[in-house]
């Protein structure tokens, strides 16, 4: 699976305010129009990314994959055809430039997750999104980042529990409702517990925002990713 | 001290119930990874829904909805949090053609809170009549496949009929899932939360 | 002076606290003992307005807690039992900034007072590690430093051993002492006082919500039993 990587690729140096706008504003422009040239024109702009980050093409495409091998079967679902000719091109064609349009999506976000840590994107939505809303989603997102991996220990312990005493023999739906009960009741526990600690440590509504700048060179990747956004609407 | 006077702490109400919704957004995270194998052909069964179903009847539609706003927004940041480890903006857009039921269960979560407290501030899951519970879930399925299918028919160009079809069986399991979510509410394991 | 008056909270139909008084000097070092349900818990977390008492008062230098409780967690600093829980930051940095940030200080004196608070605990060179991969011990610590990141004149540790191995315990206590040294007032809840009894300068047993004994800990150590705890020297 694609994840960050600590790097100092131009793509790694920019502010993440500007990548999360040049990503919005790409995949606004891919899924617009499913026409051929419009298909060349954005994954031409996602390939300038991929090389921002220095990142093969064939490699990302290679860990998108399995989702690739389920999106190519879509063409063929939509040719098949209930009676003669059994297959028809016109909307199996059809499918394969909608399915297309995602490949720039792909490769951007690809571009996106390997040269930004979560801190960064959660830092961008924090200076974004102003005052409560802001700062609730930006620590719940610090949040949610460091407690997901206790939170799934807790839920296959759980399970491990269950197929440990013989939980296997019981009808399924008995199975998904021990292990949804008791893997919840761990989670509000932790919930208390962070609970009392944030407010022990102040927990407020007007913080020290996390140190974010931008550089010159961000301003022409917001220019383009103001323009890729609004792109769908002057080109009709 | 100057500074000091003017910290806006948040309210103690208000930290519980964003602490519930981290923690649900985390809990919906580590149910995307795990499913039960069935036997044969049948699809594993996803516990992922349970996520929406408990953001929804115990946080209402405000925390619900941020509950699963959170847990979208840290797999867009590049967290391994959608199924089997995905991550990205691509995988909320297309995934295999599957984005449109992740943003359906922000909304499923939003509609279901709505339905269940009808207001902002969350009531005790204790109050929420079953029939009431029943409603708000079953609309919470319904939003899902109302936007995942319709979703998948653009990502994927195929006529809508064809991507209800290959949603379709599905759909029983998830009628399953609610029921097993209002067992658990009525089980009382809940109680005080 | 943290100055604690005929303190009452209910829970439910059961009196956790029953007129608790009790004033704590500056820089003391103070064991708080007590069976489990004994009302330790619900009594520190009165200390910082986390919890509100049903009657009495709870001061710190003259100034209620339930009044001010930003000055309240300021100055009194609060470890929990279950350090992974309490953690914001998948790193150590960024978790011991939480406290400061909230504070609103500007950038340099949160970094500052990260240094400095890392330095206090020996974790100085630990800033960008992943506190999942911590050992126990070094994550107690870390809970340490975000407490005393606040700068605080009191810190408040619940059972902050349980779980621990016997070098980290000793790492733990050893670094409590030097803040001790240093004049921070150093408040542990404890049911186990192996280790405590020969640093600490007070010992205060509650029972059934009342405190039942408050003197040196030397002086317990007889009549603890009594109390359903454990002589540290057997």
């Amino acid at each position: 699976m694609l994840s960050y990587r600590p790097g100092s690729t131009v793509a790694h140096r920019l502010d993440p305010r500007s990548k999360l706008l040049f990503q919005f504003g790409l995949a606004i422009a891919a899924v617009a129009h499913p026409t051929l040239p419009w298909l060349v024109g954005t994954t031409a702009f996602a390939l300038c990314a991929l090389a921002a980050a220095r990142l093969s093409p064939l490699a990302v495409l290679r860990s998108y994959r399995i989702v690739l091998a389920v999106l190519a079967l879509a063409p063929f679902v939509a040719g098949v055809a209930l009676g003669p000719p059994w297959f028809r091109v016109d909307p199996a064609l059809r499918s394969a430039l909608h399915v297309g349009r995602i490949l720039p999506v792909l490769l951007v976000s690809a571009a996106y997750l390997t040269s930004t840590p979560v801190r960064d994107t959660r830092a961008a939505v924090q200076r974004l999104i102003p005052g409560k809303p802001g700062q609730i989603l930006g620590i719940g997102m610090a949040l949610v980042v460091r407690l997901f991996p206790l939170v799934l220990a807790d839920v296959r312990e759980v399970r491990d529990a269950i197929h440990a005493r013989g939980g296997e023999a019981r009808p399924l739906w008995d199975r998904a409702r021990l292990l949804a009960v008791r893997s919840l009741e761990r989670t509000l526990d932790r919930s208390d517990r962070l609970s009392v600690a944030l407010r022990a440590r102040c927990f407020a509504w007007n913080p020290t925002l996390p140190p974010l700048a931008f550089d010159r060179r961000d301003y022409p990747v917001l220019a383009v990713g103001i323009a890729l956004a609004v792109s769908p609407l002057v080109s009709v | 001290m100057a500074t000091e006077q003017s910290v806006d702490l948040v309210d103690d109400e208000t930290v519980g119930l964003f602490t519930k919704a981290v923690l649900l957004a985390a809990l919906t995270a580590a149910l995307a990874q795990i499913s039960i194998p069935l036997p044969g052909t049948l699809p594993p069964f996803s516990l992922q829904p349970f996520g929406m179903f408990f953001a929804g009847l115990l946080l209402g539609p405000l925390w619900g909805g941020v509950a699963l706003l959170l847990y979208v927004l840290v797999g867009i940041a590049g967290a391994p949090v959608f199924s089997n480890g995905a991550a990205g903006i691509g995988y909320v857009i297309a995934g295999k053609g599957t984005g449109g039921f992740l943003v359906g269960f922000l909304v499923g979560a939003v509609v279901a809170g709505a339905i269940a407290h009808r207001s902002i501030a969350p009531k005790p899951v204790a109050d929420l009549s079953v029939p009431v519970q029943v409603v708000a879930l079953v609309a919470a399925v319904a939003i899902v496949y109302a936007i995942g299918i319709p979703w998948l028919a653009v990502v994927t160009g195929l006529p809508f009929a064809r991507a209800a079809a290959t949603m379709a069986p599905f759909i029983p399991f998830d009628l399953l899932k609610l029921g097993i979510a209002i067992a658990i509410v009525q089980g009382g394991y809940l109680a005080g939360r | 002076m943290i100055e604690v008056s005929d303190l009452r909270y209910r829970y439910g139909d059961v009196d956790v606290l029953d007129g608790v008084t009790l004033s704590i000097p500056d820089g003391q070092y103070c064991l708080l003992v007590g069976p489990n349900g004994s009302g330790k818990t619900t009594l520190v977390r009165h200390l910082n307005a986390l919890l509100t008492p049903d009657a009495g008062t709870v001061t710190v230098d003259g100034t209620d807690v339930t009044d001010d409780p930003v000055v309240a967690r300021t100055r009194i600093g609060m470890v929990f039992q279950h350090p992974r829980d309490q953690f914001v930051a998948a790193t150590v940095a960024a978790d011991v900034a939480f406290g400061p940030e909230n504070l609103g200080l500007d950038r340099a004196e949160i970094d500052r007072r990260v240094d400095t608070a890392l330095d206090a605990v020996d974790l100085g060179d630990a800033a960008e590690s992943r506190i999942d991969a911590l050992s126990g011990g070094e994550q107690a610590r870390v809970a340490i430093a975000g407490a005393l990141a606040m700068e605080p004149d009191y810190l408040v540790l619940d059972e902050p051993l349980v779980g621990l191995d016997w070098p980290a315990r000793q790492s733990v206590l050893d670094h409590l002492d030097a803040l001790a040294a240093d004049g921070t007032g150093v408040i542990v809840v404890t049911h186990d006082l192996r280790d405590l009894h020969e640093r600490a300068d007070r010992l205060v047993a509650l029972h059934e919500g009342q405190v039942v004994l408050d003197v040196p800990p030397a002086e317990a150590l007889d009549t603890l039993p009594d109390l359903g705890i454990r002589d540290p020297r057997c």
